[in-house]
């Protein structure tokens, strides 16, 4: 009989809770359920990303006993200062929980701390005792799973991610021919939409199933370096490829071939280069190696485009260029990886140096609400009498706390549903079938079909919180310890628990601002435009003059503002139920939040622009204008900022072309004024590379105001329950 | 005579008519709520979390004391 792989994993995580309690059990040690705990978080796919998680809970387990017997020595005697540092320093994990490395880390270190420190706070003569055992019993429940899924139907990442990178390979192939083709006109912007969203998907696999194979794969392991190396090009390129799109619009009227000869050779090399690319990674020998290839200009022709054109011309130019380099890098790296070339890997390069702290808004929010969770968790415990399960409903706030505190666009009523079927599969064997147990046998049996059902059920990835509450409220329910009692009422206080829990997390929601995806939504968009805004006016600064520590700071802020809220605003965008904002269609959301990403991608280039050198005499001749644009633009960022609906894209169009029109006249007579000699080519590189950045912003904030236009921002603004 | 506040008996366990009445307001403000929304009355409220919590202590109240009289 041949087993699916679900049934698989499945009999694997049920094997390993079994033999987990069994231990535990035979130990004598108490609490053995924190053994069933490790065992249902860790269990994931393959070895690999098992072990990788494992070894972050283990590590947030000991961060954890450590804070919590510094709390606990400090703090034993006063409840109000044990509770007041326990929940900053469960705020400062819900902080780092949010950023982009050691999320589990973080998440164990804030939720086994406050279990340890909750359960042995008022025992602390105990303290030392349940803090090693919930140290050794996680560490049982890794040991134990770690070994069965080693022995058992291994599976390794390295087969995963050789699919994975193949598949990344061949969409960013796929998706270089899209574009050349909209370039060429031969297709249309809409029909690249969805291969950008599989290249996104594919890259996010490649690095997930990267991270595990390095540590289950031992050939990944050894050439772990190179793998890194290609994720960085992989990444890079995309980014590029996206870079290089966004500036289509104004070069797809020139005369490319006239212009740059060697155009289509060009593309046409990238092309065989991304194609023996796909083709290596597949473990095939590449059919030929690449062909260098110059982008040369015909300078004879220059003369008869617009300076608006040529600085489009340039930007695309650099564009290609920078598309060549990496596609050699790319082609370089991955025959090094697969053998068939012998490349010298290039040294590490130099770590830059620390950026500026800068805090993310959103994630201190999750912090507010966390911390206001914890606090009326905690009064609930000490101001009312009788709290059903006790202490259980502050040590429950954290982890559900922590989770919907960087996850925010989950609404609490979506954990309904997964809550009450994990109560009624913890709470049936419990009245039904435990007590006609009578040996462990029995029980065996018991944990091992309960868990093997709950994990065969929710087998799917998009499952897992289901699988992971169904277990976690299966293992409370059951209570399974060697001194068993049996009562109804711990099953019922304890769903009473999870209904209040459910009910403060509701409040919580919207402390400090709402969670209403809709509310976020506008919310954020207005912070977008306004730090778009500042670093406008910003722009405006003397360079001469020194920066104070404050300036530097603030701008710090924006920029990483501008950075991150187009991801923010995508996350967000796919919660908006459309049923209940009529006028407003999936597909607008989408448009307005590519429209933001590009607004920032531009912001970004010409921030990045702006530092290099320029030619004095087009800085002072051209000043006035710069900043009549300078000025124009921040108006249009202001009022987007307060009313996302005021983009009137007719008009806002027409006043920055009349603007550009004007700097396109006083380009022209300065450079007539200007000796020979005096603007050198590298200088007129920068300048038509600063000037399509400009270009860029003016093209990409008219197709912001047109797509936030289209949107009916009254009905978003209004206030709903739900 | 007053009544006296009485227990419900559910499988032989005991609850306390206050949870009860609780369960049912909840239940209560829930469908008042998507009411509210859907003839569009909700944009009115200032702040309509709390709207919903009012409405739940409102009807805890009125069910405790005048249907199941806690």
């Amino acid at each position: 009989m041949v087993l699916t792989r679900k049934t698989k994993e499945s009999l694997k995580t049920a094997l390993a809770m079994t033999i987990a309690y069994g231990i535990a059990l035979h130990m004598d040690w108490d609490k053995p359920y924190w053994a069933g705990f490790a065992v249902a978080m860790v269990s994931l796919a393959t070895i690999g990303q098992s072990m990788n998680k494992a070894a972050l809970r283990m590590l947030g387990t000991f961060l954890a006993i450590l804070v919590a017997f510094v709390l606990i020595a400090l703090f034993a005697q006063q409840r109000w200062l044990f509770i007041l540092f326990l929940s900053v320093w469960l705020g400062f994990c819900t902080y780092m929980m949010g950023g982009a490395k050691n999320q589990y880390v973080w998440h164990v270190s804030g939720f086994v701390c406050t279990i340890v420190a909750i359960d042995a706070g008022p025992d602390a003569v105990n303290a030392f005792t349940i803090a090693t055992l919930r140290a050794q019993e996680t560490a049982l429940g890794i040991l134990v799973y770690s070994l069965v899924s080693i022995f058992l139907w291994p599976t390794s990442s390295g087969a995963q991610l050789g699919v994975a990178v193949a598949k990344l390979a061949s969409t960013q192939h796929r998706l270089f021919a899209l574009y050349l083709d909209l370039l060429h006109g031969k297709t249309d912007a809409g029909e690249a939409q969805p291969h950008r969203a599989d290249e996104v998907a594919a890259r996010s696999r490649f690095d997930l199933l990267l991270a595990a194979a390095v540590t289950d794969d031992a050939e990944v392991g050894e050439l772990r370096r190179q793998w890194r190396r290609y994720q960085r090009l992989a990444t890079e390129l995309s980014e590029t490829l996206e870079r290089w799109r966004e500036c289509f619009g104004e070069v797809q009227a020139l005369d490319l071939r006239g212009l740059l000869p060697d155009f289509a050779a060009c593309g046409a090399e990238l092309d065989t280069r991304l194609a023996q690319v796909e083709r290596m990674l597949t473990d095939q020998a590449p059919e030929r190696r690449p062909v260098a290839v110059e982008l040369r200009l015909d300078r004879s022709r220059l003369g008869s485009l617009s300076h608006f054109q040529k600085a489009a011309l340039t930007v695309a130019r650099t564009h290609l260029e920078r598309l060549e380099s990496l596609t050699r890098d790319l082609y370089d790296c991955v025959s090094g990886i697969k053998g068939f070339e012998q490349v010298a890997i290039p040294a590490a390069t130099r770590r830059a140096p620390a950026a500026t702290f800068v805090l993310d808004r959103d994630r201190a929010a999750g912090v507010v609400r966390q911390m206001v969770t914890v606090w009326l968790a905690w009064l609930a415990l000490i101001y009312i009498d009788g709290l059903p399960s006790g202490t259980a409903i502050v040590m429950m706030t954290a982890p559900i706390g922590m989770a919907l505190a960087t996850m925010p666009q989950v609404r609490v009523a979506q954990l309904f549903v997964p809550a009450t079927v994990g109560v009624l599969v913890g709470a049936v064997p419990y009245i039904f079938v435990m007590p006609q147990l009578s040996s462990f046998v029995g029980l065996g049996l018991l944990i091992f079909g309960v868990t093997f059902a709950l994990c065969y059920l929710f087998a799917a990835p998009q499952q897992m919180l289901g699988r992971a509450l169904g277990l976690a409220l299966f293992i409370t329910i059951a209570g399974i310890d060697n001194d068993q009692t049996y009562s109804f009422l711990s099953v019922a206080n304890t769903a009473l628990m999870f209904a209040l829990l459910f009910l403060l997390l509701s409040m919580t929601a919207h402390i400090p601002v709402s969670s209403r995806p809709e509310k976020a939504f506008v919310r954020l968009i207005g912070r977008f435009f306004r730090s778009c805004e500042y670093l406008t006016a910003n722009m405006g600064r003397d360079s001469q003059q020194p920066e104070s520590r404050l300036d530097v700071r603030r701008r710090a802020f924006h920029r990483h503002e501008i950075s991150t809220l187009p991801g923010k605003l995508a996350a967000w965008g796919k919660f908006i139920d459309p049923k209940a904002l009529p006028g407003t269609s999936p597909e607008q959301i989408q448009a307005l939040v590519a429209a933001l990403q590009a607004l920032a991608r531009c912001m970004q280039e010409l921030l990045g622009q702006r530092d290099r050198p320029q030619a004095q005499v087009l800085v002072e001749a051209l000043s006035a204008d710069i900043r009549a644009w300078r000025l124009e633009v921040k108006e249009g960022l202001r009022q987007l900022s307060q009313e996302p609906a005021a983009g009137l894209r007719e008009a806002f169009r027409s006043r920055l072309a009349e603007i550009m029109d004007h700097l396109e006249k006083r380009i022209m007579e300065t450079l007539d004024k200007t000796p020979t000699g005096q603007f050198g080519e590298r200088d007129g590189e920068n300048f038509y590379r600063l000037l399509g950045a400009y270009r860029s912003v003016s093209e990409a904030l008219v197709d912001c105001a047109g797509n936030a236009g289209a949107i009916d921002w009254t009905r978003w603004q209004e206030e709903r329950f739900a | 005579m007053k009544s006296m506040p009485h227990e419900f008996a559910i499988g032989g366990v005991y609850f306390p008519p206050l949870l009860i009445a609780g369960i049912f307001a909840v239940i209560a403000a829930l469908l008042t709520a998507r009411l509210l929304d859907r003839v569009r009355l909700s944009k009115h409220f200032f702040y309509p979390p709390l709207v919903l919590l009012s409405l739940m202590i409102v009807y805890t109240v009125f069910i405790g004391t005048f249907i199941i009289k806690t």
